[in-house]
């Protein structure tokens, strides 16, 4: 019946499924999910930006780290929440191309290293922050993770876009 | 049949619409104007260069994510569900500043993306929607906020119809940023 190929590995099966089927061959599905996972991720972006750039000192050093992670933690993660579902539904309906394509491999690269970033700044700098919450010039490591994080989600940004005109020219 | 039907029959006008705006920006001087810009040797530039139009798609993506979450502080300040520990005219102060530097390298971006690829912008009516809505979120942000500011150092209160006005702002950003991925799959 159906009118695609056997599948031969995991991601010809995600993508010949019947989700996988169903966003490829709507005109709007893909298009929707990548408008909420852009508008998820300049969330995600925003917000840790905005942290980033306190820990780096280099704005609202008048006010604490502590309450600039209150105000911008759970946007951050609600809408990498968002970002990651739309992400892959988005990768269901092109399985195979996604994988054969450099791009989003070190996309999820710098992912999971932005996230290592983190948690390491919040299990380990994070637990000293009472000594550092209300000054203005943070300690090094603080202004390392804050760097680090700040340059690996730009370079995230940069993988995604690549990744949009690469699709279909590997493999 | 019924239910479909009519969906299909709203989708199909939606369509319609967007395809007589294009037929109408087919009429005007835009179409020369883009032609005149697609010959100029930045444009023929940018368009043998790879990796140039992701690039600023890049800076125009990582602009309106510093817009967008500083836009996000200052209404969710209204709302008491951020920077609660300073005031609204200090949370106004640290973020506006941020907008308008976004602002302008989101109008450097866009200007490089349109000389690029002009007739895909151009001759959009996406486009020509996003660029409206644009101004509207700048103008309407600008006298909300001021008049926000006004309200609460003359003594008076955040109100529903203040928060009405945050949540007003933030949809219509959103939709601009739908209008943005959207130009990609207009029907021109």
């Amino acid at each position: 019946m159906s009118l695609y190929p056997e599948p031969t590995n995991i991601w010809e099966s995600i993508e010949y499924s019947a989700l996988g089927t169903t966003i490829a061959e709507s005109t709007w599905m893909f298009p929707t999910l990548e408008t909420l996972h852009v508008i998820s991720f300049v969330i995600v972006l925003g917000t840790i930006f905005v942290m980033d750039l306190r820990m780096l000192g280099w704005t609202s050093n008048k006010f604490a780290v502590t309450a600039t992670a209150k105000d911008t933690l759970p946007w951050t993660w609600g809408a990498f929440v968002c970002a990651a579902i739309t992400g892959l539904l988005l990768f269901t309906s092109k399985a195979s191309s996604y994988m054969e394509n450099p791009w989003f491999i070190r996309k999820l690269v710098m992912i999971a290293f932005a996230g290592l970033n983190m948690m390491y700044f919040h299990f380990i700098t994070y637990r000293t922050v009472t000594h550092w919450d209300r000054d203005a010039s943070m300690p090094f490591a603080v202004k390392v993770a804050g760097a680090l994080s700040l340059i690996s989600w730009v370079v995230v940004v940069f993988f995604g876009r690549a990744i949009g005109f690469t699709l279909g020219i590997f493999g | 049949m019924d239910e479909g039907g009519q969906t299909r029959g709203k989708t199909l006008s939606m369509s319609d619409l967007l395809f007589n705006f294009t037929e109408w920006l087919r009429t005007t001087f835009l179409v020369d104007f883009s032609l005149w810009i697609s010959d100029t040797s930045l444009s023929m530039w940018l368009v043998t260069h790879f990796w140039a139009i992701p690039i600023m798609q890049v800076v125009h993506i990582l602009s309106i994510a510093a817009a967008f979450g500083a836009i996000l502080m200052i209404n969710l300040r209204i709302f008491g569900m951020a920077g609660m520990d300073r005031t609204f005219a200090e949370t106004e102060r640290r973020y506006t500043r941020w907008i308008w530097w976004a602002l302008l390298t989101l109008v450097i971006s866009g200007l490089g993306m349109i000389t690029a690829e002009p007739i895909r912008e151009l001759i959009n009516p996406i486009f020509w929607i996003k660029m409206i809505l644009v101004i509207v979120a700048i103008l309407t942000s600008l006298w909300f906020h001021r008049g926000v500011m006004t309200k609460l150092s003359t003594g008076g209160a955040i109100t529903s119809g203040t928060k009405g006005g945050a949540v007003f702002i933030i949809i219509l950003w959103c939709v601009i940023m739908l209008c943005g991925r959207w130009i990609a799959y207009a029907p021109v």
